[in-house]
């Protein structure tokens, strides 16, 4: 398949690509904008490690053509919801509660919660748990994550 | 190449103040110091066990007020850096901007074994702890030499030393230094640590590029002209067949795909990215010999085939035990093969250069200079051309101490002369690697008296090792024997808590059906016949908050115990509530409750976090997590096809913490302890609930349904 230009809107900013029409959008940001914050864990949309938001919906980047995120889309990557000194609410509540033990998992709960309370500023144990639950976490840091989401659903 | 160690620490100041520190656990090892020339600082090489501990780590001074330590050992989740961090900082009385911790460099750290055991903060941990203590007290005799004034006039105090109740201080320990190395040797079974170490809370040291995604694993790297690796997957295990032809021009006709290689019987292919080489491996073709053994691997088969592998455990005199019992009784369990899943696949990086004579791999691993010798191997160089860079892993549990991976990145950048990242993917790591946690059958006789006490015990493990039996409960016979078949077609792995996970299952589910045999509580029956008290104040810690014999249990729900002892010296106890739903089959973990006695913790938040972490892992062995395999092939490909535990299984768990030892006892671990008796305390809830005994793990709701579709309550 012959490689096309692109244009990406990613994190507030135009980025210009150029990629096969079908190559999933988690490979563009890792590898042609070095956006490594995204990560892969299994590229068949089963262990939520590569979420993104795509005009604010989850999406699983891994399964993402990128000629599908490149019409007009806004996307949001992890390296997108808040730098050292301008946290989000939810990454500090990470912090706090130490919602991980090796992260790698991390950016993809970041992204999935903040589409939670984007949608629901105030949802249930249940609620979050549904939210969360195709989201894997090897380490089992899942308790942790929770008592992070809940901390800013309080906070509210 | 980076800077070599020597540049590194020349680099900090050429007055820096260095320490080699050698623990040992050799009997006759003196703590005493020597000092030497730098450059004859050499690695002592380790084994590092419960029983031998002889390792070095270093701790630099300079420049200025920063301080650098360094420690072969890996990052891999566990929060070894940020327990080193909170040691260090606190024992030098040092801000953490003035710390750097080097982990993992074989050209900067030295070799202070594997990452793997739970061992970190107990031995690396401490060592580092006993360290701080030694250097505060020579640093205070170098200070009072170099400014003239008595050492009981000075203290230490941040990195450095002043007069007592002054405030700022006179010297910096960097300034000591005098350009040598002073080699201090510890010996931390005879060196108990004077000064106390308080309880932290602090956060994960990595935490803020965690969350913001800046954090860099080995697949976040990225070197000029790097090639993306991958490799094709065999249609059976590698073990049972060869590779018999390949045709690659299809994949090479792809304009993204750069070469293919065939290496050791397998085929890569290389492309500018990822993608490529995803679409690359599709279109090569290949042919395979027929698997060379039957299809079929009932583990019966193993049990037939197996010689006798160690005799792991033995006491007194089994067949006298035995008879002299009133009550014996015999079962057998069985556990099924499981994977690690770490969620970072196997990955690394390497740069092979000089035509191949020298070599820098990054790697995710548990052990960086195990992968620099086999990295050296697989290259036919000298293993001093080999530089092995640990980076933060994506989680190992076992599945990464000496993951091929690095070496086969490095094999390939060799070949095509380019920097190669290798990648496995998901499918990889079920089919290619196949590296599992045995199945085992674990056969298990009891005599017990009259007045209930165990008074011999015999087990018979099939094909792991038999861990796990020992200092549980005081039985003055025993025989625990491990079996293996020596031609079972797949090797097997250790996996976060090793054997003691299957063995464990099998002797606490054992402990219960004695104790209902007998009539007696399972809780009364544990606290009678454990070896040590410590285990009863855990398990009536665990009982308690759980709600043990206050019936509030509702139609279908039970609670159960087990205990374990790991590592020499982490002792636990869980108790497990659970609910069964006897239509879908479903057992829903309803709450978990832990006693741990593991010595001094060191941090609560990420000692906190890996035991709930821990009791995940015990939730997925014991409920859903299951390799299908057969004797040519693994089946399970996916995620769906094996389910780790996800949010929707975690129950609310609590914890408590014992130390049975002085308050302010050392550190003794517990990444993997808690995964363990887990299981055998779902197993006992499920029981308590449902009156019946499932002898195999996983406990799946197709095992429910059989079993309580039938009328009678037998055992499955
Ligand atoms: S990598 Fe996309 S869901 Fe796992
Ligand atoms: S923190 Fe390691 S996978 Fe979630």
């Amino acid at each position: 398949m012959a490689k096309k230009n692109f244009t990406l809107n990613v994190n507030g900013k135009v980025r210009q690509v150029t990629a096969e029409l079908d190559e999933p959008l988690l490979w563009v940001l890792r590898d042609n904008l070095g956006l490594t914050g995204t990560k892969f864990g299994c590229g068949s949309g089963e262990c939520g490690a590569c979420s993104v938001l795509i005009d604010g919906e989850v999406r699983r980047s891994c399964r993402v053509p990128v000629a599908y995120a490149a019409l007009g889309r806004e996307i949001t990557t992890i390296e997108g919801l808040g730098t050292t000194g301008n946290l989000s609410p939810l990454q500090k509540a990470f912090i706090d509660h130490t919602a991980f033990c090796c992260g790698f998992c991390t950016p993809g709960m970041l992204i999935t919660a903040t589409a939670l309370l984007a949608k629901n500023p105030y949802p249930s144990r249940e609620e979050i748990i549904t939210a969360m639950d195709n989201n894997l976490c090897r380490c089992g840091s899942y308790l942790n994550v929770i008592e992070a989401i809940e901390a800013v659903i309080k906070a509210t | 190449m980076n800077m070599t160690r020597r540049q590194f620490i020349a680099s900090l100041g050429s007055t820096g103040l260095f320490y080699a520190f050698h623990f040992t656990s050799k009997s006759g090892a003196q703590t005493q110091s020597v000092e030497e020339p730098f450059t004859a600082m050499v690695d002592p090489g380790c084994v590092v066990s419960d029983m031998d501990i002889d390792y070095t780590d270093w701790i630099a001074f300079g420049p200025g007020d920063k301080v650098s330590v360094f420690t072969g050992r890996a990052e891999l989740g566990q929060g070894l850096k940020t327990v080193i961090t909170a040691i260090v900082t606190q024992g030098l009385e040092i801000t953490r901007s003035n710390l750097a911790v080097v982990m993992g460099d074989t050209d900067l750290c030295p070799d202070d074994g594997i990452t793997s055991g739970s061992s970190s903060t107990r031995m690396v941990g401490w060592g580092f702890w006993l360290a701080c203590e030694k250097i505060t007290g020579d640093v205070i005799a170098r200070a009072s030499q170099y400014v003239g004034i008595p050492a009981d006039d000075l203290e230490f105090r941040r990195g450095g030393v002043g007069r007592k109740g002054e405030t700022g201080n006179l010297v910096n320990a960097s300034e000591l230094g005098n350009g040598k190395t002073l080699i201090m040797t510890i010996n931390p079974r005879t060196m108990s640590a004077g000064k106390k170490y308080t309880d932290l809370k602090i956060p994960n040291v990595n935490a803020e590029e965690i969350i913001t995604g800046r954090l860099k694993y080995v697949g976040d790297l990225k070197k000029p002209g790097m090639l993306y690796a991958g490799w094709l997957c065999t249609p059976y295990h590698r073990t049972v067949t060869k590779l018999k032809s390949v045709d690659a021009g299809a994949a090479l006709a792809l304009p993204g795909v750069k070469k293919v290689e065939t290496v050791w019987g397998r085929v890569a292919v290389l492309g500018e990215r990822y993608s490529d080489v995803i679409k690359g491996l599709d279109l090569v073709e290949t042919t395979w010999s027929e698997p060379n053994r039957p299809k079929e691997m009932p583990l019966e088969e193993a049990r037939a085939n197996a010689g006798l592998l160690a005799v792991e455990e033995q006491k007194g005199d089994i067949n006298a035990g035995l008879s002299a019992s009133d009550f014996t009784y015999s079962e057998n369990y069985t556990t099924h093969y499981t994977c690690h899943c770490q969620l970072e696949t196997d990955m690394a990086v390497a740069q092979v250069e000089n035509g191949g004579d020298k070599a820098a791999v990054w790697v995710s691993t548990q052990h960086s200079h195990k992968a620099k010798e086999l990295i050296a191997d697989a290259l036919h160089i000298p293993p001093e051309n080999v530089r092995s860079i640990g980076m933060p892993a994506g989680g190992a549990f076992g599945g990464k101490q000496a993951n091929p991976v690095n070496r086969e990145a490095a094999k390939l950048s060799s070949l095509v002369g380019a920097p190669v990242k290798l990648v496995y993917s998901r499918k990889d790591q079920f089919q290619l690697r196949a590296f599992f946690k045995a199945a085992c059958i674990i056969e298990v006789t009891s005599g017990v008296s009259a007045n209930g006490k165990i008074l011999a015990r015999k087990v018979d493990s099939y094909q792991d090792v038999g861990h796990g039996t020992k200092h549980t409960y005081d039985i003055p016979h025993v025989l625990v024997k491990a079996y293996r078949d020596p031609n079972w077609p797949l090797g097997l792995a250790s996996s976060r808590g090793t054997s003691y996970v299957q063995t464990c299952f099998a002797t606490e589910s054992h402990i219960d059906m004695l104790a209902h045999k007998l009539g007696i509580d399972p809780l009364e029956f544990r606290r009678k016949n454990v070896e040590f008290p410590a285990y009863v104040n855990l398990i009536d810690s665990c009982a308690d908050m759980i709600g043990y014999g206050k019936n509030e249990l509702e139609a279908d729900e039970g609670i159960g115990l087990a205990i374990v002892l790991h590592g020499g010296a982490q002792l636990g106890a869980i108790a497990a509530k659970v609910a069964v739903n006897r239509n879908t089959g479903k057992i829903t973990v309803k709450r978990l409750c832990g006693a741990f006695d593991i010595g001094t913790v060191i941090n609560l938040n990420t000692a906190t976090v890996g035991l709930r972490g821990g009791m995940a892992w015990g939730i997925g062995y014991a409920l859903s997590e299951e390799i299908e395999l057969d004797g040519h092939s693994t089946k399970t490909e996916y995620f769906s096809q094996y389910r780790i535990a996800r949010f929707s299984d975690m129950p609310p768990i609590d914890i408590s913490f014992h130390d049975n030892h002085q308050p302010g006892s050392p550190p003794r671990g517990c990444g993997e302890m808690p995964v363990i008796p887990t299981i055998g305390a779902i197993a006992n809830a499920v029981y308590n609930a449902v009156g019946v005994r499932f002898y195999s793990t996983p406990i799946t709701p197709e095992k429910i349904k059989n079993a309580l579709g039938s009328a009678t309550r037998e055992a499955i």
